[in-house]
């Protein structure tokens, strides 16, 4: 090796990653340079790193389905048919433990709310599935359960904040952020991770999203996810102004390239180069956003499928069958985040409206993939940031009752690429209070998505702070297997 | 740049050089064995493999079982260049499973090294810096050069400069004129001059302080869950008004992590202190004191050692860190400084969470003076009146007067003096006509219920012994009221009288709180209703806040209302002074003049109600100088500031971080491997850790600063992690340099000002950026400072640039933050329900053209120019911030309102400077580049102008539309089809790459 072929690399990690300080251990030198010359050539936008993928993974992408604000595990999918029995009496003292929110905590008793709600076996695999899911139920055969998911925190700032960044402190990446940073993405004309965040049902307890959903934390600022916001502008800024055609700005581009080719000759800057293609793919998004979102010419069937509040901007309905539009286009991750699930108060009223919302268009989309073939390379998750407790909070009687927020088990479930279907794994004990089998940390969740991408998520580091940052943390978490395909 | 990759590459260089000089451990060998050895061999003594540690000689050269893993000079007895080398999984060093490889060449590197005779050195940050031979940037940069094959730059032109100059030191670009008058100056020191003039413009401060503005991640709202709004905008002014004064460091510091404890701090002292109030907060229910409690002191603490040490604490939060000398215990005493703050666990989502301090504007005080003489003046009348009336207590004459029935009105004409009258519904009218009594009733009328009413403002009304109410209504016979009532608040509105249908639901029936008194009054004449007192649940005694005549469906009119009740004038406290003074209890009797002839005067003026008529003129007036005052009051800001509890709490060692898991405790205390604290008392307090932070000896906190100064002039540090001087951080490239600015910044007072004007006079900095390719890729990052920086503008520096090309920027400075343009849906989608923030509400005129260090920070939802152009959230401290360069970018630049009516603005000025094109065209390209343009850019433009102006006369209705986006309305005589091209061809030169870039 030469010190001019070292310079070189330097100067390629440094129009690659931006004017950062980059660290990341580990990286083939060699491999850098292929990179490089990939980016040379203009085919690709969103390039991955070149020691990524690790392996072979299953999954090209990443739909991420969060229910935002805690769904019940108790009833959707965590079947409890004894705690019939337990109506209105006291959860033993010894499950308590003291980590409770003081929402609940000053509360004397802690009253048993058993689900109202009945589940019937479904599929070949004669998964229990609640009556609130039924378009759900019909793919079960699909879709990995897992009943036994487990984060630290108690809070809903904290929690989003934990499964989406591997953290409950803010200032970690999201987990777009790291899977674009890492993987890149397969289109040149869409960014690389794009979020959705659809209306949700009037009258539900909805709690706030947090942009470090979607942040890029302390990666490099391109990495974070670009909002697809619901009306009429889908991308910020993608309409030219009043009174600007498609043909003004073309001859405006023209122009500029031109000024700014002057310039790279006069500065010699290679970052000028990178600033002529940014304005050029930002020219063709002008053209590609509203393709993806013109539903013209899907058909009826396809639309009967997700149900017919597909014709509705901002539903989650769209947003579902958007988020398969997108990754057809080549979007390495696309995360819907569906607020109202915080049922504090009237579980049944708002849980019952919550489902009608999301559970077609979520079978929906597992069912479209699987017909396109895109479900083998598709991953999808569906999940929220912690369960609910067995206890009632409020008032209770056996047709309503609230639940607080219960950070020791809940449960999520995945499809697709490289996931096996029909599984359901992590047994709870008879209160559903705590997991009794195959517990699984949030970031364990996580190690799997990145797994099912062919990605170890502890080689899968980035130096911040003197720390090899990991989106799966500091503490060893391990892949599900049981789970994987 | 990776510390490894430098210390290849420096490897490199010297193999390649004739001379190899020796190998220095801090630059060459540590970054190797920090990255692959110490996680397991190093400070971490939990983490420790085979009793092993190679951070220190001592423990590299140790023997056990007679080897030792380095053996100076002698590579083939040291263990460890054995295991490093050898093939088999289970013994080669690093192990597999650690993911870590040593290439050749770090392998050559450190059998060199031991060769060499494998000698240590202590991390370079923690030795004070001295000055080494040599003087000046200049001669240390240059110095630098020849070894890594490079050549310093000629200086760059006078425009370039100018932008340079200007930009990095107000954030805005120069204007024409100050262009004219640098270009003018031909005498020598006309750079030096041109430096000064910005030095000492006060947009200097405002620049430099959005940089600080990151470190102490400062924002408008608290950062959790509902993200209220917070009001500690004067923490942002202090640090703006900080440059511009150019407080001294030391000051700037010791004033921000201990301006409380200072001996009668001033209020600027205590608004400094907000910097530790700047973290986020949580007030979401449901959380736990104690948890939150923790982790605010342990942000704090992190944050500290960051923005003044560069050191990464917060890993020895849950452990010893693994690669610096920070154990647990270090950290936990660093945290112990901020673990007895006053604020409160939870902030409320309150707009002012305590302890807060009033931010009094000058001349404040002298005006709340003239409050108090204004009310003294009235007392002094008060108490003269008052000593003028006669008065014979009936409790003292003898015979003792009858018990008699008096008559109170507490309604004649209008409600008591002061009440501050409201209506519901619809407004209500005092009528001359009909009236009972007096010259006015009052008319109350609405379609379902109305009413008009007091509940503050007036004295307390008191109910009298055997009390039975009257009051005059007349029904309306054109409008006949369904249900006629009246209601009393004694604190709560509880007590009601009802006539007529009982249909307004409000209180509990059978209760005073819901009395029937009688049938509907008959329409068409006045009707005196009564009911006793006893029955809407008001006893003798009971003090009345205020009452309300109500209706509904239809219209009544109220006249003169009272209470007829039985008093023994000597034993009644409106009357009789002794009665009243008997009754007075003692809290009430401390707070009145101790002598009788006072007190007397006070219960004439205040008490007896013979007189109250007589004094409610100067009642009056007092009461309008204590509005006035609380009006002035509660129109002044305040602002968060830190403080300690008065008992501190106990600090603990926490286990694995947890908030609940205490272990050893811990006093305040600095880590170990540093200085040792000097404490003014028995504990140490912020107090004795700020002037810790910037005594002399502290090898770290002027490095720091200096560091993070050049990094903002230069666009990179000499410590390229300026968050990190840890040994995990970048070595700095030039190390005697870096030391030489923190002496000499220190041997001058820590003058900021003094610094920066050192900094940008440099030929260093004055060098143009412009460099062939080869110079590009020897030094892409510019490191080694061949070159003159060249980096894109920051946000605010985009926007604010825009608006001063545009001529629509308003200077003004200071005061809440204002919500520019923002695109529809930023917060809404986001918000929690019942947040304060939840709905964007779009400011007007100036609020849309203010520099953007005044644009209100909501932390969750981020203005999309500071999401799109890197600039932190500020949900934490961000000591550097990326450069990112991405499409979304280029969207907002061309197609924003806020940058397409500054370009239509920009374009208005162009039209107006030169009627022909190619002096137009100059005009603009030194408006917003500083520079001429040349004949080329001058034929591109013009050829894009002549065409867009051909398609707009073809479709005049485009230019209309295009002249017409955003506030500012176009002049009415200007050519829409030129201002339309001239429009987009301002939008493209403020996106040019060298408009958004510092040249």
């Amino acid at each position: 090796m030469n010190p001019l072929f070292e310079q070189q690399l330097l100067q390629t990690r440094r129009q690659f990653f931006g004017d950062t300080g980059i660290r990341l251990g580990g990286i083939a030198l060699a491999s850098l340079l292929a990179s490089q010359d990939r980016s040379r050539a203009g085919s690709v936008v969103h390039p991955s790193l070149s020691d990524l993928p690790h392996f072979a993974g299953k999954a090209k992408s990443i739909i991420y389905l969060h229910m935002n604000g805690g769904p019940s595990q108790l009833d959707t999918w965590d079947y409890k048919p004894d705690l019939h029995k337990q109506f209105d009496k006291a959860l033993p003292k010894d499950f308590l433990g003291d980590r409770i929110t003081t929402m609940t905590s000053g509360q004397g008793t802690f009253p048993v709310a058993p689900s109202k709600y009945t589940f019937t076996q479904h599929g070949q695999s004669g998964r229990r599935v609640s009556e609130l899911l039924p378009h759900t139920a019909k793919i079960v055969d699909d879709i990995a359960v897992v009943k036994s998911v487990y984060t630290n925190a108690i809070n809903h700032d904290p929690a989003c904040t934990f499964v989406m960044t591997g953290s409950e402190v803010p200032g970690k990446p999201s987990m777009g952020s790291w899977v674009s940073y890492g993987l890149g993405a397969e289109t040149n004309d869409l960014p690389a991770f794009v979020s959705l965040v659809p209306n949700f049902p009037k009258g539900s307890n909805a709690q706030a999203l947090y942009s470090r959903m979607w942040g890029s934390g302390f990666l490099p600022g391109k990495y974070s996810g670009v909002v697809l916001r619901p009306g009429a502008d889908p991308v910020l800024y993608l309409d030219n102004p009043p009174g600007v055609s498609p043909a003004d700005r073309r001859a405006m581009l023209d122009t500029l390239g031109k000024l700014n080719q002057r310039g790279f000759a006069k500065f010699g800057d290679p970052d000028i180069q990178t600033r002529i293609s940014q304005y050029e793919m930002a020219y063709r998004m002008q053209s590609s956003v509203p393709e993806l979102t013109d539903l013209s010419q899907e058909s009826k069937a396809i639309k009967n499928l997700y149900g017919e509040r597909v014709e509705t901007p901002g539903s989650f309905t769209r947003s579902a069958l958007l988020a398969r539009r997108l990754v057809e286009r080549g979007v390495r991750m696309v995360q819907i985040l569906h607020r109202g699930w915080d049922s504090h108060g009237n579980l049944p009223s708002e849980l019952g409206n919550q489902c009608l919302d999301t559970d077609q268009a979520c079978a929906a989309l597992v069912t479209d993939l699987k017909q396109r073939g895109m479900l083998e390379d598709t991953l999808v998750i569906w999940g929220g940031e912690f369960g609910r407790t067995v206890y009632c909070q409020g008032k209770l009687t056996r047709e309503r009752y609230g639940r607080d927020h219960h950070p020791r088990n809940f449960c999520m479930w995945l499809a697709g690429g490289g996931i096996k279907g029909g599984v359901e794994i992590g047994e709870t004990d008879e209160f559903s209070y705590n997991p009794v089998s195959d517990k699984v940390h949030i970031n364990e969740i996580n190690a799997t998505i990145l797994h099912c991408l062919g990605i170890n998520h502890e080689q899968f580091a980035y130096r911040y702070q003197g720390l090899d940052q990991r989106l799966t943390g500091v503490e060893p978490m391990n892949v599900i297997k049981k789970i994987l395909a | 740049m990776n510390s490894k990759v430098i210390a290849v590459h420096l490897s490199l260089c010297a193999f390649t050089s004739a001379v190899a000089e020796p190998l220095q451990f801090n630059r060459d060998i540590r970054p190797i064995l920090s990255e692959n050895c110490f996680a397991c061999h190093g400070f971490d003594k939990k983490e420790r493999k085979a009793k092993l540690r190679l951070d220190t000689a001592e423990g590299a050269y140790a023997e056990q079982d007679g080897v030792a893993a380095i053996v100076p000079g002698d590579p083939r007895a040291s263990l460890a260049w054995e295991l490093i080398n050898s093939t088999a999984p289970d013994e080669v060093m690093p192990p597999p499973k650690s993911h870590k490889k040593l290439d050749d060449d770090e392998k050559a590197l450190l059998k060199r090294w031991i060769e060499e005779g494998a000698a240590y050195q202590k991390h370079w940050a923690f030795e004070r810096p001295v000055k080494s031979a040599g003087d000046g940037i200049d001669h240390f940069v240059r110095s630098a050069l020849p070894s890594n094959h490079l050549k310093p730059s000629q200086e760059a032109d006078r425009p370039t400069l100018i932008r340079r100059v200007s930009m990095g030191l107000t954030g805005l670009p120069p204007a024409i004129a100050e262009v004219d008058a640098y270009l003018a100056d031909q005498q020598p020191g006309a750079y030096e001059r041109m430096v000064d003039r910005y030095l000492a413009s006060q947009h200097f401060g405002e620049e430099m302080a959005r940089h600080w503005l990151d470190v102490a991640r400062y924002g408008d709202t608290h950062g959790m869950h509902l993200d209220n709004e917070r009001q500690t905008f004067a923490f942002r002014d202090w640090v703006v008004e900080s440059f511009n004064n150019n407080l001294p460091f030391y000051q700037f510091t010791v004033e921000q992590l201990a301006g409380d404890l200072l001996p009668e701090p001033t209020q600027s002292q205590l608004v400094a202190t907000g910097f530790n109030r700047c973290n986020v907060t949580t007030g979401e229910g449901g959380s736990i004191a104690k948890e939150w409690i923790f982790r605010y002191a342990v942000e704090r603490a992190s944050t500290t050692a960051q923005a003044w040490l560069g050191l990464t604490a917060e890993c020895a939060v849950c452990h010893d860190h693994k690669y610096d000398p920070i154990t647990a215990k270090d950290f936990y005493s660093l945290y112990a400084f901020f673990y007895s703050n006053a604020d409160p666990a939870l902030d409320g989502n309150a707009l002012l969470t305590k302890p807060v301090v009033k931010v009094k504007p000058p001349g404040h005080d002298a005006k709340m003076a003239a409050f108090a003489e204004r009310e003294s003046a009235v007392k002094k009348e008060i108490e003269d009146l008052a000593a003028t009336i006669k008065y014979e207590d009936p409790a003292e004459k003898d015979p003792k007067p009858p018990v008699a029935e008096t008559e109170h009105v507490w309604f004649e004409d209008s409600f008591p003096q002061g009440a501050k009258v409201g209506t519901s519904v619809t407004p209500q009218e005092f009528v001359s006509e009909p009236v009972a009594s007096g010259t006015k009733s009052v008319k109350v009328k609405g379609r379902g219920m109305a009413q008009i009413y007091y509940e503050e403002g007036a004295k307390e009304l008191v109910v009298p012994v055997s009390g039975k109410f009257f009051l005059h209504v007349y029904n309306d016979p054109k409008d006949p009221a369904e249900e006629v009532m009246i209601q009393f608040n004694t604190g709560a509105w509880a007590h009601r009288a009802i006539w007529g249908k009982d249909i307004i639901q409000w209180g509990k029936a059978g209760t005073g709180e819901r009395f029937p008194a009688g049938d509907l009054p008959a329409a068409g004449q006045w009707v005196k209703l009564e009911f006793d007192a006893a029955s809407v649940g008001l006893a003798a005694g009971a003090k009345v806040k205020g009452f309300a005549f109500t209706v509904h469906g239809g219209a009544a009119y109220f006249d003169k209302m009272g209470v007829i009740g039985s008093t023994d004038p000597s034993a009644d406290p409106s009357q009789s002074f002794a009665a009243w003074k008997n009754a007075l209890a003692k809290k009430e009797r401390d707070a009145l003049p101790k002598e009788d002839a006072g007190l007397l005067r006070h219960y004439l003026a205040k008490v007896y109600n013979g007189t109250q008529e007589t004094f409610a003129p100067l009642d009056a007036k007092l009461a309008k100088v204590n509005e006035e005052r609380k009006a002035l009051d509660s129109a002044t800001p305040s602002s968060f500031i830190f403080r300690d509890l008065a008992k501190p709490r106990d600090a603990f060692v926490m286990t694995r971080g947890e908030y609940d898991s205490p272990g050893e405790k811990v006093v305040p205390n600095t880590p170990a491997v540093l200085p040792p604290l000097k404490k003014a008392g028995e504990h140490g307090n912020r107090l004795d850790l700020a002037r810790w932070i910037v005594a002399p000896e502290n090898p770290l906190t002027a490095r720091v600063a200096v560091n993070r100064f050049w990094q903002q002039m230069f666009g990179v540090g000499l410590v390229e992690s300026s968050h990190d001087f840890g040994t995990q951080g970048s070595m700095p490239t030039h190390p005697e340099l870096l030391d030489w600015l923190a002496v000499t910044f220190v041997e001058n007072g820590w003058d900021m000002k003094g610094l920066m004007r050192l900094l940008v006079t440099s030929d260093t900095f004055r060098q143009q950026s412009a460099a062939p390719s080869e110079s590009w890729s020897a030094d892409p990052g510019n490191q080694w400072l061949s070159r003159g920086p060249r980096f894109r503008l920051d946000a605010e520096q985009i926007r604010d640039q825009a608006l001063f090309v545009s001529g629509l920027i308003k200077l003004q400075m200071g005061g809440k933050g204002v919500n520019p343009y923002q695109p529809p849906n930023i917060w809404e989608p986001v918000g929690f329900g019942g947040s304060n923030t939840r709905v964007y509400r779009r400011g007007n005129g100036a609020d849309l053209y203010r520099r953007t260090i005044y644009t209100f920070i909501k932390r969750t939802a981020p203005h999309p120019l500071m999401d799109n152009f890197d600039m932190p959230n500020r949900e934490q401290s961000c000591i550097r911030r990326d450069r990112t360069n991405t499409p979304l970018q280029a969207l907002q630049l061309m197609n924003d309102v806020q940058h397409y009516e500054a370009a239509r603005a920009f374009a208005a000025q162009i039209l107006a400077a030169d009627p022909n094109t190619p002096a137009r065209i100059e005009f603009a390209y030194r408006r917003a580049l500083a520079r001429g343009a040349d004949a080329e850019e001058v034929a591109m433009i013009s050829q894009f102008v002549d065409g867009q102006l051909a398609r707009y006369r073809e479709a005049p209705e485009e230019a209309k539309k295009a002249i017409n986006f955003g506030d500012l309305k176009p002049l009415e005589s200007v050519d829409e089809i030129e201002l339309a091209a001239w429009t987009l061809a301002a939008n493209l030169i403020l996106n040019l790459d060298e408009a958004v870039m510092r040249n």
